[in-house]
């Protein structure tokens, strides 16, 4: 109990994009604030094409709510069983500049994130989420693979 | 018969791999399928001599047609009627410098630079005026700038870029007839009587299965595309103002619209923009790749010429009117359409249209690339931003 009162560790946040990777970070994060008595923010990232287009921008966010919403459903179930505090957002942009935005404006103390594979040409034209974030964000990163 | 199948299993597979390409690359659609388009009329006409896409085929060409007029209509309902109300006054002043800037200053250097006639150069200048509004207001969601006065006069002024580059096409290229002033009399008519009309009819007869909703639409905008095409004008006209008109009943009708994009982006656009593509000619453009520069820069020091004081006047950190003066530089989807109704008509030849859309898409995809590379506030990113409040497009849940 003391070291739960002393946590470093009080406010988590979690990038989601609703992939299996993403929603083991986000358990792992449910149980970690359980251990720590934290709060957890679960956010996920909505990204326009580029360029964005006329109507196409709408659609793809109109898509990116509801297939988030719909993720974020049995990860509220997990947080409840666990007697976690949680919130879920969605952001619009590039994923790693969003968490790392969030994760300074909230004054987060932890961020986690799932590792998600992608090739040397993906990562070498798009970069690496979890790389951008390890690089530049004001506090610690869990990166899970 | 068969080769209509055939033909047509060729466009759906060539917008199926844009679509590919777009997910793998995170890019847009709509420029996915502009160099698939111009990608497959190569490589067909090298290896098969004089066997084309069919681009001029009648079916397709009406398909791409209608692609166009439909999204159009849906870009114009995009408009939030309330924050132009409020905002209608920055939002005309910034949106008609916004046109004026680079129609003008295109247009003039297209004539006495790279000596194109005076009717291909007025083409050129209206192509190379837009403005997305998409990449504006894109870029304004990331920031939170949406919810802000400035975000949303900025917004607002993109509808008003727009709306100058579509009347400018409807206009300036028709020939000034009794057919002209017909056409401007039923469309004020009929813009007046649809945001009353439309509702009613719709909550008397809609909701069904049949969906008589998305018919009326379309009945619309044909006889109104229609009705422009006799004066001589141009079917995107009408469509974008009745867009607009009916953007606080229609647009607000979220189950239509997302029926109408199904119908857009899942038959209708992929055709228009394919199409779009495989008239441009890569030989020209490697042949005198130049004129794509001088065009390129005269597009960008138009509007940030134009844009950059005005918007400076109403924010006041540098850096940020930078960053909104590029975003605002970019303009995919009413420069395509602008510079393909100039081939459709004859008005520019394939070279110049080859210059235009690569123009175009330059203009999408540089100052994006230049704006964040350099110019992307991040100070934002280490300080909270002031007044921002929660996004009304995208949902907070509590636990």
């Amino acid at each position: 109990m003391v070291g739960r009162r002393h946590s470093v560790f009080k406010q988590i946040l979690v990038g989601f994009d609703g992939s299996e990777q993403s929603r083991k970070a986000a358990n792992t994060a449910i149980s970690l604030a359980h251990c720590l008595d934290a709060k957890v923010l679960v956010l996920a990232v909505a990204r326009p094409p580029e360029p964005a287009t006329s109507v196409e921008l709408e659609a793809v966010l109109d898509n990116a709510k509801e297939h988030f919403e719909a993720a974020f459903v049995p990860l509220r179930e997990s947080a409840k069983n666990a007697e976690v505090e949680m919130e879920t957002d969605i952001a619009v942009g590039h994923p790693a500049e969003q968490i790392i935005h969030r994760a300074e404006q909230s004054k987060m103390d932890l961020i986690v994130l799932g590792c998600r594979g992608t090739s040397t040409f993906h990562r070498w034209i798009l970069g690496s989420v979890s790389e951008k974030v390890l690089r530049y964000a004001h506090c610690p990163v869990m990166v899970l693979r | 018969m068969q080769n209509v199948w055939v033909l047509a299993a060729v466009w759906v597979g060539l917008a199926l791999i844009a679509t590919l390409i777009a997910i793998w690359f995170k890019i847009s659609t709509a420029l996915s399928e502009i160099v698939v388009g111009t990608v497959a009329q190569l490589v067909i006409g090298a290896f098969l001599a004089k066997v084309n896409l069919g681009a001029r085929t009648e079916w397709i060409s009406f398909l791409a047609g209608t692609g166009a007029i439909v999204l159009t209509f849906l870009a114009g309902a995009e408009l939030d009627p309330t924050i132009f109300r409020a905002k209608w006054k920055e939002a005309t002043l910034v949106g008609l410098v916004g046109f004026f800037g680079p129609f003008l200053g295109c247009t003039a250097i297209a004539h006495f630079v790279l000596h194109w006639g005076m009717r291909q150069s007025w083409l050129a200048g209206v192509a190379l005026s837009t403005t997305s509004v998409a990449v504006v207001y894109a870029v304004m969601l990331e920031l939170g700038f949406n919810v802000t006065d400035f975000g949303k006069a900025i917004l607002a002024a993109c509808f008003i870029n727009d709306l100058g580059t579509v009347i400018a096409l409807g206009l300036i290229f028709s020939p000034f007839t009794v057919r002209t002033v017909i056409f401007v009399v039923v469309s004020v008519v009929v813009f007046a009587v649809l945001p009353f009309l439309t509702p009613r009819f719709f909550k008397k007869y809609g909701g069904r299965v049949s969906e008589l909703e998305a018919k009326y639409i379309l009945l619309l905008l044909f006889a109104m595309g229609g009705l422009a095409a006799w004066a001589g004008s141009e079917a995107v006209l009408p469509a974008y103002i009745i867009g607009m008109v009916l953007a606080g009943t229609v647009g607000k009708d979220h189950i239509l619209i997302r029926r109408l994009r199904t119908l857009t982006f899942g038959l209708l656009t992929p055709f228009y923009f394919i199409r779009a593509g495989s008239f441009v000619s890569v030989p020209a453009l490697a042949a005198a790749p130049l004129i794509f520069v001088v065009l390129f820069f005269a597009k960008m020091i138009s509007k940030v010429v134009g844009l950059l004081p005005t918007v400076y006047a109403f924010k006041y950190q540098r850096n940020e009117t930078l960053y909104y003066t590029l975003m605002m530089s970019t303009g995919l989807t009413f420069g395509t359409i602008s510079a393909l109704f100039g081939l459709n008509h004859q008005i520019i030849s394939e070279a110049q249209y080859s210059f235009l859309v690569a123009t175009v898409i330059g203009s999408a995809v540089v100052p994006t690339m230049i704006a964040n590379a350099f110019f992307m506030p991040r100070h934002l990113l280490h300080k909270e931003v002031q007044s921002k409040e929660p996004n009304p497009q995208l949902a907070t849940s509590p636990n």
